[in-house]
């Protein structure tokens, strides 16, 4: 009998590992994919190697690269970018680390306040959650990010649209500004030098500007894990959470298996309530069945894998939103290109963004050849030139909107790679309940039916379109601000990568898994922690801070609601996740 | 759901359908590849024609499917190749032929997508033979060519139809170029005659695209005509899983085709030479970095900030 079992260690369920395995409780932590316990022997700096969906290390399947990875049906034109693993999508995100808009939380009271997703808040105030954002920003830490030359382009680009440069971490208005990332800043000969024989730690420490995010970061070359620049969890919290005896008084470290893919929750009723007991794990690579019980369950297996988890589990569902309300932040997608070097892509995936409360965001995206060239044909707007597929729509970009494909995409990739930049539209969409996660009528898998995610792209809400027309329209204006010379814009089919609010907690009954305290309304000792908790689409800010700083608030509920503690966020001071008494222990346990 | 039996099986109409789909170039035509043996009725009479007619059609079914799909690459990445030619887009800089995009493409498809067989086995029946009984394929009546069909063909589609319902996994691929030559026919149905030998990669790169729009036209005619052969719910998922098969074949081989894949050394993760797009892009021109000299700074050299 475990006192807490987490299923998945992803963006959120090391952040409830790490904080309870620091209060002494015995964790165990589950994850379907694989460890990567030594990334300078597993991965490299390949786009194919690294990011092919079916084949790639980072690929939602099991470690065994020969095996296929796992099919999960799409019933349009889209992709859906899970990846399995320790770190789970952390391992190939950009580290950026901004606050949820203050207008999606309850109380709200600005001027803007009924131009959210109203019906969808966060169920308490911006100033409640303020403290939990502290603490994960400490933990990481966040910091400011460095400039390279394409962030500098970005803001050539930003400074002609009449903004604000926003210097505060809660986002009061439209402005611009670098991002606030999880990414260690360069330190010595980091950023300074291209010479790898320059670039080993600790003459070099934090980011070294070499592009690869993506692909995963083990830089600098020999730094301890815990000193990577990239804050993702398999670098931060879940090293944390291994040490947990050594950095926090009283700490206890957690038990993590992988390739440990969970295939049920089991629940009973006690006094008449349905109370979560434990799970059922499957040994990828023996096909074992495994069996434990605990006191508390935790669901961290992403917006996808928990309704998924949720239905095969045979688990009620009585107002029907287990996986309903899934929000994407209907991305779009514009390039430009110009006639000098833009800088891309080195250095950080992102660190420039532009933020439009109540309508969405930018961010630069330094990306290399295969993955940009896959960015510029995915589209629900046809093939530029040839056909619209119904939409191809015109604005402040050159010809209709759609794929840039074959000979004109070639003609763009051969004026340089150094001589794009591509901006991100982030949209803050709304939740629908019909964009959602069910079981497939296809085949089940090894583990059980499988998920589909189906999304309603051409039916989203009237805010949504709107939304995203008008961020599109303000990347246009930004880059051609920055000095491109041509502008496309691809209107991407669904990106489904930041991916939100598929069991989201809200204050009613009536559309919410969760209630406010992240305690699932059908099963007592069943929680969740991950970005799917989330209420909304945030306003468009990228996901993870805000969903790691719920999963600490969540994290607390359990310790005070199940285990007799006190809350500590207001009175304790974060351990930051760089301590070299961490570094030590994992030389130590050989990590 | 009902059961009623099949329609009847015009002849004319499933002797259409191979040569819509590619396979009747492939076996017979022009440099065919269908080994004579299956074609030759006494062997055909001694022969219980499976499990050996499926080891005979299989080859056929792999440069078929090759075949397309070099049709489809060029079409992500065009160069100096002759497929690209025929597109009518020549480019003189290596492309998809040249990057190795084709092996990506059915490397993936037939080993690593891990498509359940329970569909593509379906669809892959729907397309030879469901298609032709639907009437999509009435239009080959008017085909140039058809009605001096070798008589041969009445057993090709039986190995066809055999191979389909054999325990063999089908490898995807084989119901994607099937998918593309269909779409072929219907843009150019001049396209069951001429190089190489597919319809697909005999059309123009406007043709492609008028197929890839019929694919992901939402309500198309083929995704109905398809989802005639499942019962709800798995009506709605084929039907869903086609549009969604449209987009990603252009953006998997277009992926391929600007990576490194071709070149790639999985024992030693190191690259045997540079990548075509690494060479046309002028990405990372040393190979692959621990860092760059790009850190120029903190924008207006602000270094933290604060509520």
């Amino acid at each position: 009998m475990r006192d807490v079992i987490v299923i998945g260690a992803g963006g959120g369920g090391p952040v409830v590992a790490k904080e309870l395995a620091a209060k002494g409780l015995d964790v165990l932590l589950l994850e379907a994919g694989p460890r990567h316990a030594k990334p300078r022997d597993e991965w490299t700096t390949f786009e194919d190697d690294a990011n092919n969906p079916l084949t790639g290390y980072f690929r939602p399947g099991p470690s065994d690269r020969s095996k296929p990875a796992w099919f999960r049906e799409w019933p349009q034109n889209s992709f859906v970018w899970q990846l399995s693993g320790v770190g789970g999508t952390t391992q190939h995100f950009y580290g950026n680390y901004p606050r949820a808009y203050p207008g999606v939380f309850q109380g709200y009271d600005g001027a803007d306040r009924n131009e959210y997703d109203v019906n969808h808040r966060f169920p308490f105030t911006y100033a409640e959650m303020v403290p939990y954002f502290e603490w994960v920003e400490a933990t990481m830490p966040v910091m400011t990010a460095a400039m390279g030359h394409k962030e500098q382009t970005f803001f050539r680009g930003a400074e002609t649209l009449g903004l604000p440069v926003q210097t505060t971490k809660t986002t009061l208005g439209p402005s611009y500004r670098p991002q606030e990332n999880a990414i260690l800043q360069p330190g010595g000969t980091a950023g300074k030098t291209s010479d790898k024989n320059l670039l080993n730690y600790p003459q070099a420490t934090g980011c070294t500007f070499c592009g690869y995010c993506f692909q995963g970061c083990m830089r600098p070359n020999g730094a301890p894990r815990n000193q990577f620049a990239k804050r993702s969890t398999d670098n931060s919290y879940v090293p944390m959470a291994l040490t947990a005896n050594v950095w926090a008084r009283g700490g206890r470290p957690i038990e993590l298996i992988t390739d440990a893919y969970v295939t049920r929750v089991h629940a009973e009723r006690r006094h008449g309530v349905l109370t979560a007991t434990g799970v059922t794990w499957r040994d990828n690579n023996s096909g074992a069945e495994h069996r434990e019980d605990a006191r508390v369950v935790v669901m961290s297996g992403g917006c996808t894998e928990n309704p998924r988890l949720w239905f095969n589990s045979g688990l009620p569902n009585p107002n029907g939103w287990v996986g309903r309300g899934y929000t994407d932040h209907f991305f779009d997608w514009l390039i430009g290109s110009f006639d000098d070097s833009t800088g891309n892509p080195k250095g950080v995936g992102s660190s420039a963004r532009l933020d439009f409360p109540p309508y969405g965001g930018l961010e630069n995206v330094g990306l290399p050849p295969a993955l940009s060239a896959f960015a510029g044909t995915l589209s629900d707007s046809g093939i530029r030139g040839q056909y619209g597929n119904g939409r191809g729509k015109t604005g402040p970009w050159d010809g209709p909107a759609g794929r840039v494909m074959g000979p004109e995409l070639k003609e763009l990739m051969a004026g340089g790679i150094d001589k794009l930049m591509t901006v991100l539209v982030i949209t803050d969409d709304d939740v629908e309940p019909d964009n959602r996660v069910t079981l497939s009528a296809l085949p089940a898998d090894e583990n059980g039916p499988i998920p589909k995610v189906t999304f309603k792209h051409r039916q989203r809400t009237a805010r949504t379109v709107r939304n995203r027309e008008f961020m599109a329209r303000k990347a246009a204006e930004l880059l051609r601000g920055a000095g491109a010379k041509k502008v496309y814009r691809i209107d991407w089919a669904p990106l489904i990568l930041h991916v939100q609010s598929s069991m989201r907690m809200g204050a009613s009954e009536q559309n919410s898994v969760v209630n406010p305290r992240g305690e699932t309304r059908a099963v007592k000792r069943l929680f969740v922690a991950d970005n799917s908790a989330l209420s909304n689409a945030l306003g468009g800010p990228n996901p993870t801070l805000t969903s790691q700083a719920l999963a600490t608030r969540t994290a607390e509920k359990i310790f005070a609601t199940y285990f007799g503690g006190d809350p500590w966020v207001r009175s304790e001071s974060p351990v930051v996740s760089t301590d070299p008494r961490v570094s030590v222990r994992l030389g130590q346990l050989g990590l | 759901m009902p059961d009623a039996d099949p329609p009847a099986v015009e002849p004319l109409a499933r002797r259409a359908f191979p040569a819509r789909i590619g396979v009747l170039g492939a076996a017979v035509g022009a440099g065919g590849l269908l080994t004579r043996s299956l074609l030759n009725p006494a062997d055909a009479a001694t022969n219980q024609l499976l499990p050996p007619a499926v080891d005979l059609i299989r080859p056929v079914l792999a440069e078929l499917a090759r075949d397309t799909l070099n049709g489809l690459t060029v079409f992500a990445m065009p160069g100096p190749d002759a497929y690209s030619r025929t597109q009518g887009t020549p480019s003189p800089t290596p492309g998809a032929m040249e990057s190795g995009a084709t092996d990506f493409m059915i490397n993936a498809l037939d080993h690593f997508v891990p498509f359940p067989d329970a569909i593509a086995q379906p669809v892959g029946a729907a397309l030879v033979t469901g298609l032709a009984d639907s009437g999509l394929a009435d239009t080959g009546l008017a085909l140039p060519g058809l009605s001096v069909l070798p008589v041969e063909l009445r057993t090709l589609d039986r190995a066809l139809a055999a191979y389909l319902q054999s325990d063999e996994t089908l490898p995807l691929s084989f119901p994607i170029a099937g998918l593309l030559n269909l779409m072929a026919t219907q843009v150019n149905p001049l396209a069951v005659n001429g190089p190489h030998l597919s319809p697909f990669a005999r059309l123009t790169y406007a043709e492609k695209a008028a197929a890839f729009e019929l694919i992901e036209r939402t309500d198309s005619d083929l995704v109905a005509l398809l989802d005639v052969h499942f019962p709800e719910p798995l009506k709605a998922s084929v039907s869903g899983l086609l549009k969604f098969v449209g987009g990603a074949l252009l953006e998997f081989a277009t992926f391929g085709a600007y990576s490194e894949y071709g070149v790639f050394d999985k024992e030693t993760k190191a690259l045997r030479m540079r990548p075509v797009s690494w060479s046309l892009t002028g990405y990372q021109p040393d190979g692959p970095v621990e860092g760059w000299d790009d850190f120029i700074g903190y924008y207006q050299g602000r270094k933290e900030v604060h509520d």
